[in-house]
């Protein structure tokens, strides 16, 4: 469970990122976050694990409140949640499987992250998680003679093997083309119904978030303009959350 | 499913019999060579000497430093600093023509290999071979160090160069071809222009490193600061080494500084 | 506008359709004028003459002929020194190249936040560039003694320094994504630089290493010459006593030597990347 109460967020140089953000996500919902480029979905996704610190409000996932946290506790934190980046983030050069495992480092003693000694538990659990998104055949092949699509999987994968509760993801089809996204898509859904994992993304394609979400945040000039279900997404819907952004010092 | 993941685990490449095999070369040669650690401190003052010659730096002899007569090391750096520039310049001057020879885009290949090797040769004598045998000929003094230095600049700019004509952008050439352009007109404005950056970025680097090797040269009397840099050291007058020392590097370092500058203005134009 | 362009004005085209186009006064004169200059000052201070080099010119060739025929009875002496050589510079590469690794870590800005201790440690790995090997060598013998410690202290500084700042150049250019998703998954900054920037440089790393390696073994038997060990100490005795034949022999020796570990150093080099 993710709750925003009054959250904002202005980054140093005076610009607003969120503002005054109010939302509840429950366990097992999939949710897409669209808006225009620099609306703020970024920022709002990139909050929940901290990887960017909110200026005001309080943000609680799973009953923890993320801003009090520091050093060890912020990093136990951060690994019951998944995140997935558009430029998937592999290690090109190494293979599929050294790419999961780098999910199980913060748990290993120091020499065995130094020697890259993996243990067997975590090689299997590496590979069951390959397989759960169905590139299990492609383990021992290096990460960079996979496509796009395959890389992501991989990404997927390496999130799976931290056993998320939650899992981020920021724009993760936007590098793929249109049919490897949809496939992407499906796996996420499935990871979704399937392990119960609470998913929540950013994303372009509005089709896409549509078809493939329960429910959708639009977003607009840091603020939330939309948050209901996605069959409930119209024209009036879409023109409020895409119009013109006013500049900063008309805004009321 | 399980079955699947076991057989998978199982067909993980065996890689770990090629690292052990990696980790016991790379130990055995370790071993092999660790002979080479022989202290012969007959004198046991080891560590009094590693100290005098930091307190020489800190405590550096001013009336050396900031001396202008011949003997000063402000003078010795300038000498120094000719030898490296004209060294470069000279060695320039002998590698163009042998690395057009050398090269194997425009060459036949015999006649580059056996370029290359006389290349390889050149580099393989050391510096202060090459000093003793210019001393012959010019006598003791700078104009050997900075023969010495034209030959041993050779190797190393001509490998660069090579490596330059072999990156030779040839497209340009075909679309002079069809402007109409004569041979000596494809070579003026399709190759030079792409040689000439490169070439002088190899040699304000050579040049760099020619400055630190030209300290060496006056181990056989062929001019520069290595001479008196020796004799200080051989008399134990810790503070001389410590000036020559400090005007060495602040002088490579304003020398490194100022190339790289001029080589990155060169890279992007 | 710089000072030069003050001095010799841009010149201006105008188009037929009334553009109006500067260009810039070419640099090359000032070039060529610098370098003109230099080059005098250089001729004057070396004592640069043709006329010594063109009467006294074939003298340089007296020693070269003087090595040829080299000679081949001399080979079996020549095999410990070569072997010290060899020996000074694996070791000598293998610590300075582990020695550099920290210290590139530290120098890299992408991964130390630290403004200070970037440019400390940068000035650090500068300065031990600065000292030529050979005095390098030098001071080591005082401090070690004669022998073939000193050159495999020389040897490690330089590839120290060498391999120091090339690492860290290699550092700054990886790509950041996996790092950011180690942190994003709970990772400290160590963990995820081992688990992410490692595996990435690690290949160029060792490239680095082996070119330095190669350079090493020319380097190592020079040392010889201050008393560091190696091939250099046996050269300078039999060019001390004239033996020039000798001396013939042990370029030959060296010359295969370093052709043979280039080829396979550059072999290693080619399947690395």
């Amino acid at each position: 469970m993710i709750v925003f109460d009054h959250v904002s967020k202005v980054y140093p140089n005076g610009t607003v990122g969120l503002k005054d953000i109010n939302l509840s996500i429950q366990d097992g919902e999939f949710v897409a976050i669209i808006g225009r480029s620099g609306a703020g979905k970024s920022t709002l996704l990139r909050s929940v694990n901290r990887m960017h610190d909110i200026t005001e409000g309080t943000l609680t996932v799973e009953g923890v409140n993320v801003s009090t946290l520091k050093g060890k506790e912020l990093r136990r934190f951060r690994r019951g949640i998944g995140m997935v980046f558009q430029s998937f983030n592999l290690v090109s050069r190494t293979t599929v499987i050294r790419n999961v495992l780098a999910a199980r480092v913060p748990e290993m003693p120091f020499w065995r992250v130094l020697l890259g000694a993996f243990r067997k538990e975590d090689k299997i659990t590496a590979l069951e998680s390959l397989d759960k998104v169905g590139i299990l055949d492609k383990a021992y092949i290096r990460a960079d003679q996979l496509s796009g699509g395959q890389q992501q999987r991989v990404a997927l994968a390496r999130t799976l093997a931290q056993n998320p509760k939650i899992i981020l993801a920021d724009e993760p089809v936007a590098a793929l083309d249109p049919v490897t996204a949809k496939q992407v898509m499906e796996d996420f859904v499935r990871i979704n119904k399937e392990m119960g994992i609470s998913i929540l993304l950013n994303i372009h394609h509005v089709e896409l978030a549509i078809e493939y979400a329960d429910r959708i945040i639009g977003i607009h000039a840091g603020q939330i303009v939309y948050d209901g279900p996605s069959k409930e997404v119209n024209q009036d819907v879409l023109d409020a959350i895409y119009k013109e952004a006013v500049p900063q010092g008309k805004q009321t | 499913m399980e079955k699947t993941i076991a057989a998978a685990y199982e067909n993980a490449p065996k890689t770990w019999v090629y690292k052990l095999l990696l980790v016991f070369g790379v130990a055995a040669m370790l071993i092999w060579s660790s002979s080479t650690i022989v202290i012969n401190d007959t004198t046991g003052s080891g560590l009094s000497v590693a100290k005098n010659i930091l307190s020489g730096i800190f405590h550096p002899d001013t009336k050396l430093l900031f001396n202008f007569t011949n003997s000063g090391v402000l003078y010795l750096l300038l000498e120094t600093l000719c030898i490296a520039f004209l060294g470069t310049i000279v060695g320039a001057v002998i590698s163009v023509p042998l690395s057009f020879i050398s090269a194997s885009n425009l060459m036949p290949r015999p006649i580059a290999l056996v370029g290359r090797l006389a290349i390889a040769a050149i580099r393989t004598v050391p510096a202060f071979i090459y000093g003793l045998m210019f001393i012959r000929v010019t006598g003791p003094g700078p104009f050997a160090g900075l023969l010495t230095m034209s030959l041993c600049s050779i190797g190393m700019v001509s490998k660069m160069f090579i490596e330059s004509i072999e990156d030779l952008d040839k497209r340009i050439l075909e679309s002079l071809d069809a402007a109409g352009c004569t041979t000596f007109q494809k070579i003026r404005y399709g190759i030079l222009p792409q040689l000439f950056p490169d070439f002088m970025s190899t040699l304000i680097y050579r040049f760099d490193m020619n400055l630190r090797d030209a300290t060496v040269l006056g181990l056989v009397g062929a001019g520069g600061i290595g001479a008196p840099l020796i004799f200080a050291m051989s008399s134990y007058r810790w503070n001389e080494v410590g000036s020559i020392l400090l005007g060495l590097i602040v002088l490579v370092m304003i020398i490194e500084w100022i190339s790289a500058k001029i080589r990155t203005k060169l890279t992007r134009g | 506008m710089s000072f030069y362009d003050r001095i010799f004005k841009p010149r201006r085209h105008t188009l037929s359709n009334g553009k109006v186009v500067e260009e810039r006064f070419t640099r090359l004169p000032l070039i060529m004028l610098i370098i003109l200059v230099c080059t005098a000052i250089s001729v004057r201070i070396t004592g640069f003459s043709f006329s010594v080099l063109l009467s006294g010119g074939q003298r340089f060739f007296d020693i070269l002929f003087d090595m040829f025929p080299p000679n081949t009875s001399y080979l079996p002496k020549i095999w410990t020194p070569l072997l010290d050589t060899i020996k000074m510079s694996l070791l000598g590469s293998f610590i300075g190249a582990v020695l550099s690794i920290p210290f590139a870590i530290l120098a890299a800005s992408n991964i130390v936040t630290n403004r200070a201790l970037v440019f400390v440690v940068r000035l650090f790995l500068s300065l031990v560039r600065t000292l030529p090997t050979l005095v390098c060598a030098l001071i080591a013998t005082y401090i070690f003694g004669l022998g073939t410690m000193a050159g495999t202290c020389a040897i490690a500084v330089f590839t120290f320094a060498y391999v120091g700042k090339q690492l860290f150049e290699i550092i700054e250019t990886v790509d950041m994504g996996p790092f950011e998703a180690m942190e994003a998954l709970g990772a400290t900054r160590l963990q995820a630089f081992i688990a992410s920037v490692f595996p990435q440089v690690l290949p160029s790393y060792l490239s680095v290493s082996l070119f330095c390696l190669e350079g090493n073994v020319r380097y190592a038997s020079i040392l010889g010459y201050v008393g560091a060990g190696g091939l250099g100490l046996i050269m300078n005795e039999k060019i001390g006593w004239r033996e020039y034949s000798s001396v013939g022999m042990i370029l030959i020796v060296l010359f295969v030597t370093v052709i043979a570990i280039e080829g396979l150093s550059h072999a290693v080099r080619k399947r690395l990347t």
